[in-house]
């Protein structure tokens, strides 16, 4: 029962994010997940073809993640490894992750760049394939958090890489995670 | 510990260390510093570990460039007491052209990576040994700039090259070897590791860490305490509650502020929260190493449950913005310390059906049994801490043995483990979980009404002294040692992490016996941070 009440809030929360004044698509997405047997869910499916056709590209396509840590302190990455245990459950969004860059849609980059890994995530993100979306994980990807440039510490992500999103948070919490990579489908409709 | 005791202690040193050091100060009551003399400083460390009566256990190890107030660079080793709870420092002074000393890893081997870290930040010879590049990749102009000298200006720009590491190369017929990182395939920091192998066999094993060095340490210096408070909340991310409460302690013990009782129990509850939410991490990520996703996916579920009860409870999924130096920056209600107590009751039946679906399954014990093995002299040796030191036998936990915050109330059952295998490190973490799930009960039970933050001192009495903030987080002590200049603003702070410790410790238990698929597991089974270590 508690995973479904989670992703009651997770599903409004989603759709909030997405257009605040599209109460239509609120209720009727409702419905589905509080839905008890697979008739009702069947009946419920039929009506989505209605939603807004914004929430439907958030549900369409699949998109891979790889994640890379330039520096941070591990709390994004827990964040970020909290999406896939059950209450989170991505992949039901069609969000995954890999091992290889080369599969990747999506290089997920948290933490500000240290000295140490720059050579590295460059060669990360060259390896990724076209078309290609950077997210800015966390404060310190986005604006260098409260770490100053020092001899080892290079700073904010875009001053190396073109960052499309930018999630920011100390770390962000995981449903703040999901709502920027929701996000990049349309991006990458886009691209 | 009585007076009475502690004075006889302090006599006992005294006398030990007679023909040693040059000078006794006594920072607060259980924190002696001895100016030890260069040249005798192998002598009275040998003096110290001699006696059976007094117990020493290194906790850490740093440098400080004083040359601006008399011209020395300063080594400080730090040693507690156990059974004690008395902490000594050897301060040595050394000389400004070319400081160098007698090694010290060759009578405490877990002092190794303390050396060469000096060495890289300081420029400071450990004389008899080896120093290869730590914390500093080999691209960076060693030799030539030394990070955390004072003359090392924070943000001067240092080229950036691409120089490979050094790894021991594959030297036998049929040995090959394989490169993981410092990008891995999963969700984890950065780190480069080498397997050298025959077959599946590991036969050597290396880590190249120290990417995600951002050089935090030189940040604080020249910076308030309240601003340190924010930056040493940011050392690590699993562990950042242990790490703000240990810098908190650091500096309540260099100002002499005792925090209120209601204080020190809430800091208690919350670092055991942390606990349950590392430990509940570890066991997830140690049942999908082994190829267990049954146990693993609860488990992770189990995890998030305490990590929104921890966000209910404090305002963060990460206590941050909760500590303040002389006590907390928020009080807690008593409903919602109710709230948490029955929670925690649930989840403790919860868990006990968990426990059972780990320990019950033949397939991943059978990864787990003898895999990655430490016996108690390697421990030893190593200097392991937490959870995986007390798997291989290690009967220390500074919990018990070094008494922070509410601990000397509530003493914590020390479970050890005899095989030091991955097994034993995860059956420790179980038995630690149920141990924390009463003390978070019982300290809720016997909460005791008062304010919650002290005032501290605009005046510190000890400007350029060391003070020490110790925390036993889930994966191990921790210590924060920091000293203040006159102004209060930060001299010198440094961190040593539990994972510093361990990483040795992983190493080790990697190479000899196991095959490649257990690689991640014998990680796993100590799953330690990055990010700590690097800083």
């Amino acid at each position: 029962m508690h995973v479904l009440i989670d992703r009651k809030e997770i599903m409004l929360n989603i759709l909030k994010s997405f257009n605040d004044k599209n109460m239509e698509a609120n209720d009727l997405l409702l419905p589905l997940i509080n839905a008890s047997n697979i008739e009702d869910i069947k009946i419920e499916l039929s009506r989505i073809k209605h939603l807004d056709k914004n929430v439907r590209k958030a549900l369409s396509r699949s998109i891979l993640i790889r994640h890379l840590d330039a520096g941070s302190c591990n709390a994004e990455e827990a964040e970020l490894l909290a999406l896939s245990n059950p209450i989170y459950d991505i992949t039901r969004f069609g969000i995954d992750f890999t091992a290889s860059p080369r599969h990747a849609d999506v290089l997920t980059v948290s933490g500000p760049v240290t000295r140490h890994l720059k050579i590295a995530m460059e060669k990360t993100y060259n390896a990724m394939p076209f078309p290609k979306i950077v997210i800015a994980l966390g404060d310190g990807a986005c604006n260098g958090s409260i770490y100053e440039n020092t001899y080892a510490c290079l700073g904010r992500v875009d001053n190396f890489l073109p960052v499309d999103i930018y999630i920011p948070g100390d770390p962000p919490t995981p449903i703040q995670i999901l709502k920027g990579l929701l996000l990049c489908k349309y991006l990458l409709n886009e691209k | 510990m009585n007076i009475a005791n502690r004075d006889l202690t302090f006599a006992r040193l005294m006398s030990l260390l007679k023909e040693y050091h040059l000078e006794v100060n006594n920072i607060n009551p259980n924190h002696l510093v001895f100016t030890i003399e260069r040249d005798h400083l192998q002598n009275a460390i040998e003096a110290l570990y001699k006696e059976n009566d007094i117990k020493a256990l290194f906790l850490t190890m740093t440098a400080t460039d004083e040359r601006q107030l008399d011209g020395k660079y300063k080594l400080h080793l730090i040693f507690l007491i156990l059974n004690t709870s008395i902490l000594v420092t050897f301060k040595v002074n050394l000389d400004q052209i070319k400081p160098s000393y007698p090694a010290v890893s060759k009578l405490i081997p877990a002092a190794e990576w303390f050396e060469r870290e000096i060495h890289d930040m300081f420029g400071i010879v450990a004389l008899g040994i080896d120093l290869p590049p730590l914390v500093l990749h080999r691209d960076f102009p060693h030799g030539k700039y030394f990070p955390m000298r004072k003359d090392f200006e924070l943000n001067k720009e240092v080229k950036i090259s691409e120089v490979p590491h050094q790894f021991t190369q594959p030297h036998a017929e049929g040995m090959h070897q394989i490169a993981v990182g410092p990008i891995h395939a999963g969700i984890i920091e950065p780190g480069h590791l080498r397997f050298c192998t025959i077959g599946e066999q590991i036969l050597e094993f290396d880590a190249q860490l120290f990417y995600t060095h951002k050089g935090i340490e030189k940040m604080a210096e020249g910076k308030t305490i309240e601003e340190g408070l924010i930056l040493a909340e940011h050392v690590c991310g699993m562990c950042s509650y242990s790490h703000s409460t240990a810098y908190c302690q650091a500096i309540e013990s260099l100002s002499q502020v005792n925090i209120s009782k209601r204080a020190s129990y809430i800091r208690t509850i919350c670092l055991e929260l942390e606990r349950l939410s590392n430990h509940l991490a570890d066991l997830s990520a140690i049942c999908s190493s082994g190829g267990f996703a049954i146990a693993s996916m609860p488990a992770a579920r189990f995890r998030e449950k305490v990590m929104q009860l921890i966000f209910k409870f404090t305002g963060h999924r990460f206590f941050r913005g909760l500590n303040a130096i002389g006590g907390l920056n928020k009080d807690i209600k008593d409903s919602e310390l109710e709230l948490l107590k029955k929670n925690l009751q649930s989840l403790k039946k919860e868990f006990q059906s968990l426990e059972k679906m780990i320990i019950g399954s033949d397939t991943l014990l059978d990864r787990l049994e003898t895999t990655g093995e430490l016996n108690f002299t390697q421990a030893m040796n190593i200097g392991l801490v937490g959870p995986a030191a007390r798997a291989s036998g290690v009967d220390i936990d500074l919990r018990r043995d070094f008494q922070y915050a509410a601990y000397h109330d509530f003493i914590p059952k020390v479970h050890i483990g005899t095989e030091g295998d991955a097994l034993a490190r995860t059956e420790t973490r179980i038995k630690e979980l149920y141990t924390t799930f009463d003390l978070i009960s019982e300290i809720i039970d016997e909460l005791p009404s008062g304010k919650i933050k002290e005032e501290i001192p605009r005046a510190f009495p000890f400007p350029f002294q060391g003070g020490i903030g110790i925390t036993e987080s889930a994966k191990g002590s921790l210590i924060h040692w920091l000293m203040l200049d006159e102004k209060n603003k930060i001299f010198r702070w440094h961190v040593r992490s539990a994972s510093y410790m361990n990483w040795r410790g992983v190493v080790q238990a990697t190479k000899g016996r196991n095959i490649v698929p257990d690689g991640p597991l014998v990680n796993k089974s100590f799953n330690l941070c990055y990010a700590c270590v690097d800083r």
